[in-house]
């Protein structure tokens, strides 16, 4: 039989992150096809609150490690204790899940490294199915392998879908994009029936050669971007903090409406975090997305190109955006931006007379 | 504690690769796929700033610090280390083997493993080790972590900035949600975030130095090393496709929204606005406030 699914849960401030139970969700769809148990590794300090969420999302079995060391996420300390139990185990997991986030990323490759098995990056869709080899130079491989990891990412610029599988050898691994995938409905399920195993912590003096000094994090409050209709998002463009007044306008002017962010504009302090969008803010899917002064970054696409409609305004006819966005106004947001709140007002005007 | 431990030199490594230039129409057929072998190549962006962050590292150090770039790559990447030598890098390795095609991120890191322990043990342990955060072709971010896991070095990933100071690297990072500051101890492997500053021109006494080395074989033996799997000691069966344990096993295109963006320019603002907003007049109504 299969191996588990195993997912690492990530927490921040000892509450599961969203991406997790995302990937418990999708987890417990591959699990059904292998007839194998959904598993969620939880490390931290204090975490036994986190169990029944973890649950309702569908696990069928707990591993969790408490630690005060494992309170905040550290490289070293949360590679051991993952490493140390899974050596223990007879079978190793069928597939190894995390978020492709900083922690993700981060740990995910040090997981692969150690069992020198594959690891697919930034993943947006995850199926279980056959595969294969038929020839090639390295004929060890050739083979039918009926039940594999299919991870599916985008490739080349984000043009191409590439499925990339590693049949060879279990875990089979991959980091998932965040948002991506939906949040599970809730599982009936009592906690008796799941399994709950500690997970021993035995750390060494080599796990503490990095120190947290400090953590810059700012709660993300009321503010939820990612339920928005209408996000009407700022960039380092803007120029100052004044700018996001006139965004706020225009938001104004639609209904379920809100403005976003750039990292950028975030960093240099003109608006808060929880409105920032992209790979380490928030990923939206509003119907219409307008992107004021932003240049259309990786880390800032990754979190909006699913928006229905993107029009993008931006002084340089080359700026990155304009190769996804739905409209491309090249102008000043500062003239083009005034003039769309007049002429939505007028529109507005209009609706209402006829 | 000796007080100029400060200024201890420092034996620093930075890992650049050569990648698809995605930025010219060259190479880029019409669905948006890379013809590898007709697209230019450049230095892959992000190890700009792996490259910035080895510069400022050295300026930390003693006045013997050194840094050596290495690339793993085709015959053609000595491209790269030749800008490396122009930005004051200096001395740089290329490893280059034809078994080493159709590599994945595991055997990448372990080839490129076995090339930097050849050169410790040859130029003496690494105080630091500097990767981009990702590349723009392979697009992981896995290179870097995968090396630290083979070599044992202390991993920070995600660098927005950092200073060092008796033997300790001061960073801050990105992760979800904010910052973080470190301490990490030497050696270490730093992932550079294309948050932090970006690489300094070439002065003109590099690009002197570049011309000089590009016409003396003797120069190119000297800063150009150049070295294949046996070499460094690396076991074939680990690299290129026999050590690679993932496959693409199909490729399709996608949609991505826009992809063919509709540009509305060289008109007065109000013209702009009013071409956009009647195009999407159903949506932009749908959502008004009234
Ligand atoms: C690990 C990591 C994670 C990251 N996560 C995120 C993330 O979650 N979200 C995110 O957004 N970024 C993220 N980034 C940063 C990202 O790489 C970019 O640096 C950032 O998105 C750029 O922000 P920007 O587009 O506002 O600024 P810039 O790239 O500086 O672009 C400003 C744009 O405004 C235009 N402009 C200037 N003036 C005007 C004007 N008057 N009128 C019209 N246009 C004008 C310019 O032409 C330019 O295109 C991350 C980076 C890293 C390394
Ligand atoms: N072929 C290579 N040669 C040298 N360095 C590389 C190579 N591939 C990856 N790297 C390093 O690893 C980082 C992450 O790459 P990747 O995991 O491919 O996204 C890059 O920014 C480089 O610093």
């Amino acid at each position: 039989m299969a191996g588990e699914v195993l997912i690492v849960a990530e927490q921040i401030h000892g509450v599961i992150a969203k991406v997790t139970l995302e990937l418990l969700g999708e987890g417990r769809k591959l699990a059904d096809k292998l007839g194998s148990p959904l598993s969620c590794f939880i490390l931290g300090h204090n975490m036994d609150s986190q169990i029944q969420r973890v649950i309702e999302a569908g696990a069928d079995k707990i591993y969790i490690a408490d630690h005060p060391e494992l309170a905040e996420y550290k490289t070293l300390p949360y590679r051991r204790v993952i490493l140390d139990e899974l050596d223990t185990w007879k079978t190793p997991p069928h597939t190894l899940l995390m978020g492709s986030t900083t922690t993700g990323r981060d740990l995910a490759p040090r997981i692969a490294a150690y069992f020198q098995t594959g690891l697919t990056a930034d993943t947006i869709e995850l199926d279980i199915g056959p595969y294969e080899h038929k020839a090639g130079t390295d004929k060890s491989k050739i083979g039918y392998f009926p039940e594999c990891l299919y991870a599916n990412r985008p490739s080349f610029g984000e043009s191409l879908k590439a499925r990339i599988l590693g049949p060879w050898k279990d875990p089979q691994m991959a980091t998932i994009r965040p948002g991506v995938f939906q949040l599970p409905a809730k599982v009936e399920k009592d906690q008796a029936s799941v399994e709950i195993k500690k997970i021993a912590v035995n750390l060494k003096e080599e796990d503490f050669r990095v120190k947290i000094a400090k953590i810059l994090r700012e709660e993300s409050t009321k503010v939820d971007i990612s339920e928005a209709d209408v996000i009407v998002a700022g960039g380092f463009g803007l120029g100052s903090q004044e700018g996001f007044k006139l965004l706020e306008e225009l938001a104004s002017c639609f209904n379920n409406a809100v403005v976003g962010a750039s990292r950028k504009a975030v960093d240099v302090g003109w608006i808060s975090y929880p409105y920032q969008v992209g790979q380490t803010g928030k990923t939206v899917r509003p119907k219409l997305y307008i992107a004021c002064g932003i240049s259309g970054a990786l880390q800032h696409r990754v979190g909006m190109q699913k928006s229905d409609c993107i029009i993008a305004i931006n002084k340089d006819p080359d700026a990155p955006i304009f190769s996804f966005a739905t409209h491309g106004i090249v102008g000043d947001i500062y003239q083009v931006i005034p003039e769309m709140i007049k002429q939505v007002k007028a529109l507005n005007r209009q609706t209402v007379s006829v | 504690m000796s007080s100029n431990f400060n200024n201890k030199d420092l034996n620093i490594y930075v890992l650049i690769k050569q990648v698809p230039d995605t930025r010219s129409k060259a190479g880029v057929n019409a669905d948006g796929t890379i013809d590898r072998a007709k697209a230019g190549k450049m230095l892959n962006p992000f190890d700009a700033f792996a490259m910035e962050a080895a510069l400022n590292a050295k300026a930390m150090g003693g006045p013997n610090s050194r840094i050596t770039a290495v690339t793993m790559g085709p015959p053609p990447a000595v491209d790269i280390l030749y800008q490396a030598l122009g930005h004051g890098i200096d001395n740089t390795c290329i490893l280059s083997d034809r078994k080493l095609a159709a590599s994945d991120t595991l055997a990448t890191a372990y080839a490129l493993s076995m090339t930097l322990k050849y050169l410790f043990k040859r130029d003496g342990n690494p105080d630091l080790v500097f990767c981009g955060l990702q590349t723009t072709d392979g697009d992981t971010a896995q290179v870097g972590p995968e090396i630290c896991e083979r070599l044992d070095l202390t991993q920070v990933t995600y660098v927005e900035d950092f200073k060092i100071e008796n033997n300790i690297v001061h960073a801050r990072k990105v992760i979800e949600g904010g910052a973080m500051e470190v301490e990490a101890q030497l050696p270490a492997l730093l992932t550079v975030a294309n948050s932090y500053k970006k690489l300094k021109f070439k002065t003109l006494r590099g690009a002197k130095f570049v011309q000089e080395v590009k016409r003396s074989e003797k120069l190119q033996k000297e800063f150009l090393e150049v070295v294949d799997l046996a070499q460094v000691g690396a076991d074939d069966a680990q690299c290129g496709l026999a050590g690679s344990p993932t496959i693409v096993s199909m490729t399709w295109k996608i949609g991505t929204v826009g992809g063919n963006c509709k540009m509305h320019q060289g008109k007065s603002a109000l013209e702009l606005v009013s071409e956009v907003l009647s195009a999407e007049s159903n949506l932009v109504k749908e959502f008004l406030k009234v």
